[in-house]
């Protein structure tokens, strides 16, 4: 450039300056360090004071927490020993495999899932620098904090500086340089699981002969734990690249459609045909619940392709209101559990048959949804009713952290429906739906979870009518979803007071009835609204399972506190067991409310 | 432009004198507490007639409108839309509400839907069309009030103008016998009037039955075929364009009129 020959070269270039630059703000300069600490924490000096207590506090707290971990007194073997115990409960050794295909298909329908969904974001090299060199840091600044000896302090010193270094590696690297989130999160597993073959984390088996016997050696792990997960990793890494793969063959909508219910229905599956095993009596099946099914499906599907017609009119509800009577009046007379429930099911079906009442494919699709619905119901009770081959002590056949899960997959799918009924009965205009709702709401919502709990696991099965019997896994089951249910009520309520009311009125001014509107109009945008109180909500139950432990079953929690500590070789190991415990909470608590806010984002929350 | 020469024409050969009643009012009254919003309002409305009710705010020209399709329910009088008396049946209102298009100030469109569903939603689960004939049915609508690219937009994305064609769009599928306009362009920029406003127009030209609250002086006296004034719940005065604005008979609409031209 030689715009000192030329000053209409400068005035030209000066122009060209301005053009380009007018349509971005104007940047910034990067603070120095010195002025960003100066900025940030020494301002003033009160908030130097804060900066300099808050700091020595924390060290204080990080030094005297990895000197409980660190301390060679800590039994963390009970922990790594007691693993299987801890999140399986009893569950027999020689049909392990069993869990390990369970939790690989839910990594698969993982894999595919963020592939069709498209997740993961591009992130920046130099940010992960910055985040390494931070981590790095930090474990140095640990380090010589924690009581180590001299060789454990030399070892995490140099970890500490590896990390620093990849770091500084990456951190002056171009904007340009990113790669997605995925990539990252799959290297750091892969790091994990390959550190599962290489370093001496010790050798912990529980070996269940005759007389229990707990193995604890130095070594690799077990065998039987970095096999399982080195393909629990190849798993979902290739189904992944499947599911890209084939994303681009298929119908989108479709076979996003197809996943979502794959993710509610393969948990019933995994945990009650995989999982479970049941005997299945072929005399019954084929005598009995086959039979039921047919009836049902036949029946069911000719009434409702009639009743769906656009035509039908006031005939229609008043058979749905029979079919509705009837199947309440199975209760006064004895007859199989599942006939009750189809019946009541057919109902709600009939029902709400008008609201999507059409043309041939409407009233074909409908009743599609019908069999459907039928085909996992009826399977789902039969597998119920049908005696386990699982051969295990106790009551149920699974239980530690698996059993928590299960509780909470359960509440969830089953409270969040439940809620929205309850939401919409106490906003109905009708005085005796308000009332029953308003007054099941206050009452749940008044009385602790722990009383419900007891009061389920202990009263509920003597008022039971006789022929039913309800595990004391149902019973706190079903305590658990009429406490979620109530406030999740609560949270759909609040976003369906969200809806204006000129969205009631377009939606009946174009002539919708009463529940179109409310399917159609209402509630989508009431629970795009209420999803952070909800997630909220999620996250408060699935800590809540905690409670379990309270009223002795064998959960995850209750594992940890009590079945581990009574173990002769591990008395006294409580705390360690419990902080193991509260750190899987930490992480799976955290990731659901980060998944939480993604999920915000992409409904378009606050934008729309 | 040979388009709407046919259209005009088709305005031009009704005959207003012997058309059918489709909505008669009859000592139509409402109160929302103690205060009375509307005070004995009688009004036929014909067949294909276009009818502009004027009034200051607080006048009862948006309850009166509202009452047609029973958003607002009346307490005194009869209201009869095509032969079917507004009443507290509620079979009734569901079969009145499709045969009536409304059209709001506010647009309220739905917004988690694309423009392509607000309008096909309705005739798909009310109308039970196919929904394949009534998403083709939508995109010709966009065509017609002049936005056939912003099908799978959703409503935020659009201007209000746009928003509230899309209302009229979403109206329009019903195929109603009735429109219905409670003030639509009192929410819109000045600049966007006029699209609306052009919308409507060949609307009426198109021989469609329409009854709109506006302040819009000119789309009165270009559309109008009877203009109606309310004052205090009542109807004050009732005339053609060329009576009303030029010679009223009544005190308070020449206040009325001077206060606003």
């Amino acid at each position: 450039m030689n715009f000192k020959n030329s000053t209409s070269q400068t005035q030209h270039e000066k122009e060209i300056d301005i053009s380009t630059n007018s349509g971005l703000p104007p940047k910034v300069a990067a603070l120095s360090p010195t002025e960003w600490l100066k900025a940030n924490l020494f301002s003033n000096a009160f908030n130097s004071v804060l900066t300099v207590v808050s700091t020595a506090a924390i060290l204080l707290i990080i030094r005297g927490l990895l000197s409980f971990i660190f301390n060679p007194l800590r039994q963390w073997s009970a922990t790594a020993t007691n693993m299987r115990l801890l999140m399986t409960q009893a569950y027999p050794e020689h049909q392990y495999a069993r869990i390990w295909v369970s939790l690989g298909f839910l990594l698969f329908l993982t894999g595919i899932s963020l592939a069709f969904w498209r997740a993961g974001r591009s992130v920046q090299l130099s940010q992960v620098g910055k985040r390494l060199l931070a981590i790095g840091a930090f474990i140095l600044l640990a380090t010589l904090l924690a009581p180590f000896s001299i060789r454990a302090t030399i070892i995490w010193l140099i970890v500490g500086a590896f990390i620093v270094g990849i770091g500084l590696l990456l951190n002056p690297l171009h904007e340009d340089k990113a790669i997605s989130s995925l990539t990252l999160l799959s290297g750091v597993f892969l790091l994990a699981i390959l550190s599962l073959w290489v370093v001496p984390y010790g050798h912990h088996s529980y070996l269940s002969t005759r007389t229990p016997k707990i193995l604890a050696e130095p070594g690799t792990v077990a065998m039987t734990t970095k096999l399982p997960w080195t393909i629990m990793f190849v798993v979902a890494v290739s189904s992944y690249f499947l599911g890209t793969f084939i994303r681009e063959k298929i119908d989108e909508t479709r076979s996003k459609a197809a996943l979502s219910v794959s993710w509610l229905i393969s948990p019933l599956f995994l945990l009650f045909l995989v999982l479970r095993d049941p005997d299945f009596d072929t005399g019954h099946l084929f005598s009995t619940d086959i039979p039921i099914f047919l009836f049902f499906s036949i029946v069911g599907s000719v009434l409702l392709l009639w009743l769906t017609k656009p035509d039908i009119g006031e005939k229609g509800r008043v058979i749905s209101a029979a079919i509705l009577f009837i199947g309440f009046a199975t209760f006064l007379f004895q007859m199989l559990m599942i006939v009750r429930i189809l019946t009541l099911v057919l109902a709600f079906f009939a029902l709400a048959a008008p609201t999507f009442s059409g043309q041939k494919p409407a009233r074909i699709r409908y009743t599609k949804v019908w069999i459907a619905s039928l085909v996992i119901l009826c399977w789902l009770i039969t597998a119920i009713n049908t005696p386990s081959t699982a051969k295990v002590p106790g009551d149920f056949f699974i239980g530690g952290f698996a059993i928590t899960l299960m509780i909470f997959f359960f509440t969830m799918v089953l409270a969040f429906p439940l809620g929205v009924l309850l939401a919409l009965a106490r906003t109905s205009k009708f005085p005796i739906f308000r009332m029953i709702s308003t007054t099941f709401i206050e009452f749940i919502r008044g009385v602790p979870l722990i009383t419900i709990l007891i009061f389920f696991s202990v009263m509920v099965p003597l008022f039971l009518p006789d022929g039913m019997d309800l595990t004391e896994i149902a019973a706190v089951t079903i305590a658990f979803i009429i406490f979620e249910a109530a406030y999740l009520a609560e949270n759909v309520r609040g976003g369906l007071q969200s809806v204006t009311r000129g969205q009631h009125e377009a939606a009946e001014a174009v002539g919708m009835t009463n529940s179109q509107k409310t399917f159609f109009i209402v509630l989508p945008q009431a629970l795009r609204v209420a999803i952070p109180p909800m997630v909220g909500q999620i996250i408060a139950t699935f800590k809540e399972t905690g409670l379990l432990a309270i009223i002795g079953i064998f959960d995850f929690l209750y594992i940890a506190r009590s079945v581990i500590p009574g173990q002769t070789q591990y008395m006294g190991s409580t705390r360690e067991n419990l902080l193991f415990v509260s750190l899987v909470y930490l992480v799976i608590c955290f990731s659901m409310s980060k998944a939480s806010q993604r999920v915000e984002k992409r409904v378009g929350l606050g934008e729309r | 432009m040979s388009e709407n020469e046919t259209k005009s024409s088709i305005r031009e050969d009704r005959d207003l004198a012997n058309a059918q009643d489709i909505i008669v009012c009859e000592g139509v009254s409402k109160w929302f507490g103690d205060f009375q919003a509307l005070n004995n309002v009688t009004a036929t409305i014909k067949e294909q007639e276009v009818v502009v009710v004027l009034g200051p705010s607080g006048s009862g020209k948006s309850t009166w409108i509202r009452c047609i399709n029973r958003l607002e329910q009346h307490q005194e009088g009869r209201i009869m839309v095509d032969g079917v008396e507004l009443s507290n049946d509620l079979r009734n209102i569901e079969k009145v509400r499709s045969e009536v298009g409304m059209v709001f100030q506010m647009f309220n469109l739905f917004p988690h839907l694309t423009v392509r569903d607000n309008i096909s939603l309705a005739p798909i689960w009310v109308r039970k069309k196919p929904r394949a004939e009534a998403e083709e049915q939508a995109s010709s609508l966009l065509e017609r009030v002049g936005i056939p690219e912003q099908a799978d937009k959703f409503p935020g994305q659009l201007s209000g103008g746009q928003q509230q064609r899309v209302a009229i769009a979403r109206a329009l599928a019903m195929e109603p016998k009735i429109m219905l306009f409670d003030e639509p362009t009192s929410a819109l920029d000045p600049e966007m009037i006029k699209e609306v406003l052009d919308v409507m127009k060949e609307l009426a030209l198109s021989g469609m039955t329409m009854m709109v609250v506006t302040h819009e002086m000119g789309f009165a006296k270009e559309v109008a075929d009877k203009i109606m004034f309310m004052e205090g719940g009542q109807i004050v005065e009732t005339g053609t364009p060329e009576h009303f604005f030029t010679n009223p008979t009544e005190e308070r609409t020449k206040l009325f009129l001077s206060q606003i031209l």
